[in-house]
């Protein structure tokens, strides 16, 4: 195939076009935040002064120079304990936090809620789906807990847990607990109904019926449930972070401090957006990987 | 005044192929007439075309070779003048079966009281009364499939192309509802191409059966039937009407 | 009423009040065994009631309404949550619609729809407390965020998902394309809008007590929470975090009630009644 055929094929041209806005949108941003080495800021307008500003728009070049800066803070000659030097970058170099190993952190912490919360929520689906019963006694107390966001009860679970990796970890947990139970739940309520009739007629019974087909025809729900418990995962394990935790992605985006005051140090953008880059990508990466195995999983399923 | 020998419908040397990983060439070659007034039914299994042909004839698809002409002007795209009634439901799920009448004309920009008119008529035609505010899901797939074809007619157009319009519902309604449209139909007067894999739906309406042969889709065969109308229960037992059946069956097994 | 129904009734009211009294139970044991004496941070804090029993919370709560926090903070994160999710869904509805309308927009939207998908819009928050201060702006257009990107979703999956049967009848009936936009795409694509402003809905409060919780420039509900999580004050927190659960129960019952007054056209499944 020629290249001008392929670019008229709708996925190249999806491709291409994408492509291009991103190439787009990046060079206009570069021309942008450097502008204000060209043009004298004192001759332009206030708002627009305000703005054009290195440390409200952070040049091209910076963002990266802070990307090499956070990779390499591993080995940095200064390190050792924490002195405050009110400069975002500074401090995290000092204290030896790498973007890698922020990321790691944090991963680990989602994978964790993921991997205690998903069985546990996926658990209570299927309970609540299967049986009427724990449904109408379990699904009104449910709706409680699930009005109640994770992070809000940061402050509580931190009297009974202390300041630690417990209480870290378990507004995560319970976040993707959450998520996962309602898609589970209809799941196994909706869908699977018909085919439960139909095994049940063929003599099917118990763990049969469980295995082979309520959880198989509840599958792709359960998986879809997965997606977004993962999304739920990783705004959580970043708020923890940003709120308490003194490791982790969400901590080098905020950049240390303790509570309210928190924040308080002006942040560095360049570092801000490659820590959102960066979540961006493992999220994506992570979501990815889900699908594609969830595919494997469910190549019964007509799409 | 109608003219029964007028040829209002013209597609030559139609070609049709279904790009993709897999091209299929759903149609090769089909030419067909149809005349003013004529009630011409296409037959065929799955994968014979004729669906592909009557959204060709809509102007939902453009043929990758030949052309139709409608009234001697190439067909450029859906308009109201060929009306479609689909083999799914088509009927708006989020408007009462009032508004679905009325879409149509609203479309044209006819005015409200106008509207109300027409409308009004068209429930009278095929007796749903006391349904106008009714939502879809309240009423029977044979009911639905009525407004559909009402909603149709209600743009008064030139030429009804039915895409197996009953294909969905069970016999017994699929049988009333054939009788209804055969009513209709002698009331209104209309061109009309019926698509159908139901032999029997197809002689019993129509003027004319095409039959078509699959994969690729062309024309088989053409059979007149020159029963008497109004048709009824007693026609499908007509020694006439089992003869054409037989007829038709005949052309299918040769293909 | 129906026997189901009634049945369903009572089993809620048993299952949440045998709660409530496990609840009592806990709290007079707890006061009793529970080490009032807690490890905070860097020192140890006395005298706190980890299950605070009902009498103090009843009264924690006639103090927080009298003396007026409780009302304004309410009122103040309220008042952010539907700004936010008011400027979000002005913002998101409008371009999932176009992007699903318009193949060339969406191919050069895709890529930041994608990258704003999985960015969590918490991390934002440090990057608009820089741009538009830490005050109100800030809160609002982090809130605005994250609800734009799932109603964005929302829109575009609702319209994607317009079965093609309705568009080829509405052309084919002569519509042109603006009603096809009022009358076929627009309310078939509705319910899918209000079951994304649903989640948007939840996600935004999720958003503002975090954002509440990390600076507070005025009383609002996360700030009441990070101020009792300070002292600490156990029946303060209680109050503050019921309180976020019922607004959040509340917004999510109307949500709810909206999405069924834009469906009450469908068709229901038995299973669903």
């Amino acid at each position: 195939m020629r290249l001008a055929e392929a670019a008229r094929s709708p996925k190249a041209r999806r491709v291409w076009l994408g492509l291009a806005s991103v190439v787009a949108l990046v060079a206009a941003y570069t021309l942008l935040s450097n502008a204000y080495r060209v043009i004298d800021p004192s001759l332009l307008p206030d708002p627009i002064r305000g703005v054009l500003r290195p440390q409200i728009l952070p040049p091209t070049q910076r963002i990266f120079d802070a990307f090499v800066q956070l990779v390499g803070a591993g080995a940095s000659p200064v390190g050792g304990a924490y002195v405050h030097t009110g400069d975002h970058i500074g401090g995290l170099v000092e204290q030896r936090v790498t973007l890698q190993g922020s990321l790691l952190v944090s991963t680990y912490r989602v994978l964790i809620g993921v991997s205690v919360g998903a069985p546990l929520g996926i658990l209570a689906g299927l309970l609540m789906g299967w049986s009427r019963a724990v449904d109408e006694y379990v699904h009104p107390i449910y709706i409680l807990c699930r009005s109640i966001p994770p992070l809000a009860l940061i402050t509580y679970v931190m009297l009974w847990l202390g300041h630690g990796t417990a209480h870290v970890l378990l507004p995560i947990i319970y976040a993707v607990f959450a998520t996962i139970v309602i898609p589970t739940y209809h799941g196994v309520r909706d869908v699977s109904d018909v085919y439960v009739k139909a095994a049940r007629a063929l003599g099917a019974r118990g763990r049969l019926l469980l295995s082979k087909v309520v959880l198989p025809a509840a599958g792709p729900f359960v998986l879809a449930g997965l997606r977004y418990a993962l999304i739920i995962a990783w705004m959580t394990t970043v708020g923890v972070e940003m709120l308490m935790a003194d490791e982790g992605i969400g901590f080098l985006l905020i950049g240390g401090g303790m509570w309210s005051s928190r924040l308080e140090v002006a942040g560095d953008p360049a570092v801000i957006v490659v820590g959102i880059v960066a979540l961006a990508l493992i999220g994506y990466a992570m979501d990815a990987g889900v699908r594609v195995a969830g595919d494997r999983l469910t190549q019964w399923v007509k799409r | 005044m109608p003219d029964p020998r007028r040829r209002r419908l013209e597609i030559r040397d139609v070609v049709h192929v279904y790009e993709g990983k897999m091209a299929t060439r759903a149609l090769d070659g089909v030419s067909l007439d149809v005349h003013e007034n004529e009630f011409l039914a296409i037959v065929g299994p799955v994968g014979s075309g004729k669906t592909t042909l009557v959204r060709i004839v809509a102007g939902f698809l453009t043929p990758s070779r030949g052309v139709v002409r409608w009234d001697g002007a190439p067909v450029m795209g859906p308009s109201p003048e060929r009306g479609y009634v689909f083999q799914e439901e088509a009927i708006f799920p989020w408007m009462t079966v009032r508004d679905n009448l009325a879409f149509g004309l609203l479309a044209q920009g006819v005015e409200a009281s106008e509207r109300e008119k027409i409308v009004a008529g068209l429930v009278t035609l095929i007796g749903l009364e006391g349904y106008e505010r009714a939502y879809p899901k309240e009423l029977s797939g044979g009911m639905s499939k009525m407004v559909e074809v009402a909603r149709v007619l209600a743009t008064d157009p030139a030429i009804l192309l039915l895409d197996e319009p009953f294909g969905l519902l069970d016999a017994q309604t699929r049988s009333k509802m054939q009788d209804q449209l055969s009513r209709l139909w002698e009331e209104k007067r209309k061109t009309v191409i019926l698509v159908t894999h139901d032999i029997e739906e197809a002689i019993y309406l129509a003027d004319r059966v095409v039959v078509f042969a699959p994969r690729p889709g062309r024309v088989q065969a053409e059979v007149r039937v020159d029963l008497p109308r109004p048709r009824s229960l007693e026609t499908r037992f007509s020694p006439a009407f089992l003869e054409l059946k037989r007829s038709i069956w005949k052309e299918i097994g040769r293909a | 009423m129906s026997g189901p129904v009634r049945r369903r009734l009572w089993r809620a009211l048993l299952s949440l009040g045998a709660l409530a009294v496990l609840y009592g139970i806990a709290s007079q044991i707890g006061s009793a065994l529970l080490p009032r004496r807690i490890w905070m941070v860097a020192h140890y804090i006395d005298d706190v009631e980890l299950l605070p029993p009902y009498a103090s919370l009843i009264e924690e709560t006639v103090f927080l309404i009298q003396s007026g926090i409780l009302p304004r903070s309410i009122l103040v994160s309220t008042g952010r949550v539907l700004q936010g999710l008011a400027l979000g869904a002005a913002v998101g509805v409008p371009l999932g619609l176009s992007m699903a309308r318009a193949a060339r927009l969406e191919c050069l939207l895709d890529p930041w729809v994608t990258f704003f998908r999985f960015t969590p819009a918490l991390a934002l928050l440090p990057l608009y407390a820089l741009w538009f201060g830490l005050g109100e702006l800030s809160k609002i257009l982090l809130i605005a965020t994250a609800v734009a990107v799932v109603t964005l979703l929302g829109a575009y999956q609702g319209v994607r998902d317009v079965p093609r049967v309705y568009l080829e009848a509405a052309l084919s009936l002569g519509a042109s394309k603006g009603l096809i936009l009022r009358k076929i795409v627009w309310p078939a694509a509705l319910p899918q809008i209000f079951a994304s402003l649903r989640i948007a809905l939840g996600l935004a409060w999720v958003t503002v007590v975090v954002a509440e919780l990390i600076k507070a420039t005025m009383p609002s509900l996360g700030y009441l929470l990070a101020l009792a999580g300070a002292y600490p004050r156990v029946p303060t927190i209680a109050v503050a975090i019921a309180t976020i659960g019922l607004l959040v129960l509340a917004c999510d019952t109307v949500a709810l009630g909206c999405y069924a007054v834009a469906t009450r056209w469908m068709k229901r499944s038995p299973a669903h009644a």
